[in-house]
């Protein structure tokens, strides 16, 4: 017993001392997460700013009531509007859209008389409409004199010029928010328009929160890199020392002692825990700190990642144990992890990825240490991560045998 | 019943793949003694002694350490109790002190006695909190040799304690193989280097292509291979020529310098008058004969620095 908290003891100094692997083991996947995380993971506050060029305006370069009362209207609205002068152009800033709106000289007259002509036309149709439904009870000189005042008013109708508005959206095409804004402002300038027929809406809009928070990219990479770097952490990490002990003969003299293989085997697996759960600690911090995500693992998590840490351990020590050579050892721990790491899906989201490759990380292990992980640390869903524990469960005997039976303590 | 013999070699054969590394190889060392495998690089030394820890399965033959089996699991399990080893190329963990690298090995042998006297006595105390990493190679082989000799162990086996260190270095590691021995130990020590062997051992084998070619205590083996002298001269082929006529056999002979074996004092008066005869005015030196000669002569082959027979 002694022996082997001593082991685990020296086993976890030389491991912190080592700076390269602190770096592999805990920084660089902190690094990871604060990169991605910040690019994919806080979804970047959408820019409604919105360039506003009024035309209708007065000799003394005021504006027109019903343009102002527009562009207020646009304000008030998603938009921060920003004026700009007749004959000014904006500049462009560093990477947010360029939108700008004309409002074209003579809105508020033309609005005015395509307000009276709809007035109009609303009388006509609604007047004949009237006189069709009454049918005998309006004698036929009352007829008369509505078809000649109809009449009348449709002169009057033609009489007033008017076009519809024309107001002008200038955008970029690579900005992917112009055809909604452009819904939006359309939207804003009918409700305008209704005002001023003194109509009132008859379909409302409510918007409801749901409680249920939407996962964002941090909450797939945080348990997605923790699964990954205890497996790198084990399939590296474990082979380098193994074979690093080989090398300096220290195998051999820790054999030659009373020390078992059992011992060795148990000591690397409870070093590793230990760097695997200063991982999970230091993973969860700053996904706190800087992402708010306030993951607290529960017991299945921690069991989830300590089979984990026991199937990447076993597997490091058997790959540091079946090759000789150190450069031979390091060369197929990379060639085992790697691949696992990016085809497992452990870096992205697989639903962004192709059918094919999604199929292929459902044939990688690493693919169920991330899933049950997010399910129980994350989606808070253990009974979704009972089936890929039971395969990690799987795994882990298969190769801790494996790495029992290969590894040597005799015939070296 | 007590045993005198720390290690009984019976009949092992080791056999790798097609390489036969040892051949019926047999012999005995006592309780007490340094006792030298001398042989060159790949004759088999490493393959014996881990044999003897209990690392490799011979694949025939039988051995014992101090009265236990090797092929008994539970033999096994006793001599690892009672030997303290240092492999060959032996290093410590680069990123553990000094200290903490024999504590270390100090576990994993139960050992609950304290490491300070034996780090003090290899000079290791005051170096205890360095990295092992940061330690000069005649530091490091100490560090080895203390962790061989951490929970004082009855039987020592050292392969290659010396291979590789300046001449400083390799006498300090002497002097502690020599302190081992006052102490009472048995060591068991490998090597290819004639002088080491001669120093430090009580009784040497020599192993050469997985065979003994010859075992015995080293004063024994000296005079009975002839003892006497050998006479170094450095002349040139002309002198040389003279004393080969003269009746001398040469022994070796490289530029400008040849041995020549002499039974005793009244032979040497003569060697040296003869060569006075013929206007000699050089250099001659005389050893007693060593093990090296009757390496020479039994094997028909020297040992280089590098270990390589030659
Ligand atoms: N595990 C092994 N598998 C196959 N061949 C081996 C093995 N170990 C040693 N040999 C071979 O057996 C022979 C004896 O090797 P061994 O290491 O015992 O020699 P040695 O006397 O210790 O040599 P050195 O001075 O180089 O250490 C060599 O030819 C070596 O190549
Ligand atoms: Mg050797």
């Amino acid at each position: 017993m002694r022996a082997l908290t001593t082991l685990v003891n020296m086993l976890f100094r030389s491991w912190h001392r080592s700076w390269t692997a602190v770096f592999f083991g805990i920084l660089f996947p902190v690094m990871l997460l604060l990169v991605f995380g910040s690019i994919f993971g806080a979804p970047s506050t959408p820019n409604y700013s919105l360039y506003v060029r009024n035309l209708d305006i007065n000799e003394h370069g005021k504006a027109s009531q019903l343009s102002a009362a527009f562009v207020e209207i646009l304000n008030n609205s998603v938009f921060e509007v920003i004026l700009l002068s007749p004959d000014e152009t904006p500049r462009q800033t560093a990477f947010a859209p360029l939108r700008i709106l004309t409002i074209p000289k003579g809105f508020t007259s033309q609005l005015i008389n395509r307000t009276i002509q709809t007035r109009i036309d609303i009388m006509i149709d609604t007047s004949l409409r009237f006189v069709e439904m009454s049918g005998g009870e309006i004698g036929p000189e009352e007829r008369e004199n509505i078809t000649r005042g109809l009449s009348r008013l449709r002169a009057f109708r033609e009489s007033i010029a008017a076009e519809n508005v024309k107001l002008v959206l200038e955008g970029s095409p690579d900005d992917p928010t112009l055809q909604p804004l452009a819904g939006v402002i359309h939207t804003l300038a009918s409700r305008f328009e209704m005002a001023l027929l003194n109509a009132t809406n008859s379909i409302d809009l409510e918007t409801v929160t749901t409680v249920k928070r939407q996962l964002r990219a941090v909450d797939y990479y945080l348990p997605g890199y923790i699964a990954a770097f205890v497996m790198t952490n084990g399939v590296i990490g474990v082979s380098g020392v193994v074979s690093d002990f080989r090398r300096r003969g220290l195998v051999k003299l820790l054999a030659t002692t009373p020390l078992s293989k059992t011992t060795w085997i148990t000591a690397l697996i409870i070093s590793q825990t230990l760097v695997s759960m200063i991982l999970l600690t230091v993973m969860l911090a700053m996904g706190w700190i800087v992402f708010r995500i306030s993951a607290l693992p529960d017991l299945y998590s921690l069991i989830i990642i300590l089979v984990g840490t026991v199937s990447y351990t076993s597997l490091g020590v058997l790959i540091g144990s079946v090759l000789k050579e150190p450069g031979a050892v390091s060369a197929l721990s990379n060639a085992v992890a790697f691949p696992l790491m990016f085809l497992s899906g452990a870096f992205w989201p697989l639903e962004i990825m192709p059918e094919l490759m999604q199929q292929i990380a459902r044939l990688t292990p690493l693919y169920y240490f991330h899933t049950a992980l997010r399910q129980t640390l994350i989606a808070g869903l253990p009974s979704e991560a009972i089936i890929p524990s039971a395969v990690m469960a799987t795994m882990t005997v298969v190769v801790f045998s494996l790495a029992y039976y290969i590894s040597k303590w005799k015939d070296f | 019943m007590t045993i005198l013999e720390a290690v009984v070699v019976d009949k092992i054969t080791k056999i790798y793949g097609a390489l036969v590394a040892l051949d019926n190889v047999s012999l005995r060392v006592r309780k007490g003694e340094v006792f030298s495998l001398l042989g060159p690089n790949g004759a088999g030394k490493t393959t014996l002694v881990e044999i003897l820890e209990c690392l490799r399965t011979p694949t025939s033959g039988e051995a014992y350490v101090m009265g236990h089996s090797i092929r008994d699991p539970a033999g096994v399990k006793r001599i690892k109790e009672v030997i303290g080893v240092l492999p060959q190329d032996f290093n410590a963990v680069d990123e553990l002190t000094v200290l903490e690298n024999i504590t270390l090995v100090a576990s994993a042998k139960h050992v609950k006695s304290d490491v300070r006297p034996i780090m003090e006595e290899l000079g290791l105390w005051e170096v205890r909190k360095r990295l092992f990493s940061k330690l000069s190679g005649g530091m490091k082989r100490r560090v080895g040799i203390a962790m061989a000799l951490v929970g004082d162990p009855e039987l020592v086996f050292l392969d290659e304690p010396t291979t590789g260190l300046d001449p400083q270095a390799r006498r300090e590691t002497w002097r502690f193989i020599r302190n081992l021995r006052r102490g009472g130990k048995t060591v068991v020590l490998t090597t290819h280097y004639m002088e080491e062997a001669e120093r430090l051992s009580d009784r040497v084998a020599f192993i050469v292509k997985g065979r003994i070619a010859l075992e015995g205590g080293v004063t024994e083996l000296v005079s009975r291979f002839g003892g006497g002298y050998v006479v170094t001269i450095e002349a040139d082929d002309e002198m040389l020529l003279r004393v080969s006529e003269g009746g001398y056999a040469i022994e070796k002979q490289s530029a400008g310098r040849a041995q020549v074996r002499i039974g005793g004092w009244a032979e040497m008066v003569k060697l040296y008058t003869l060569l006075q005869s013929h206007g000699f005015d050089g250099v001659i030196e005389v050893k007693p004969a060593s093990l090296e000669s009757i390496f020479l002569s039994l094997v028909g082959a020297r040992i280089s620095e590098t270990g390589d027979l030659v």
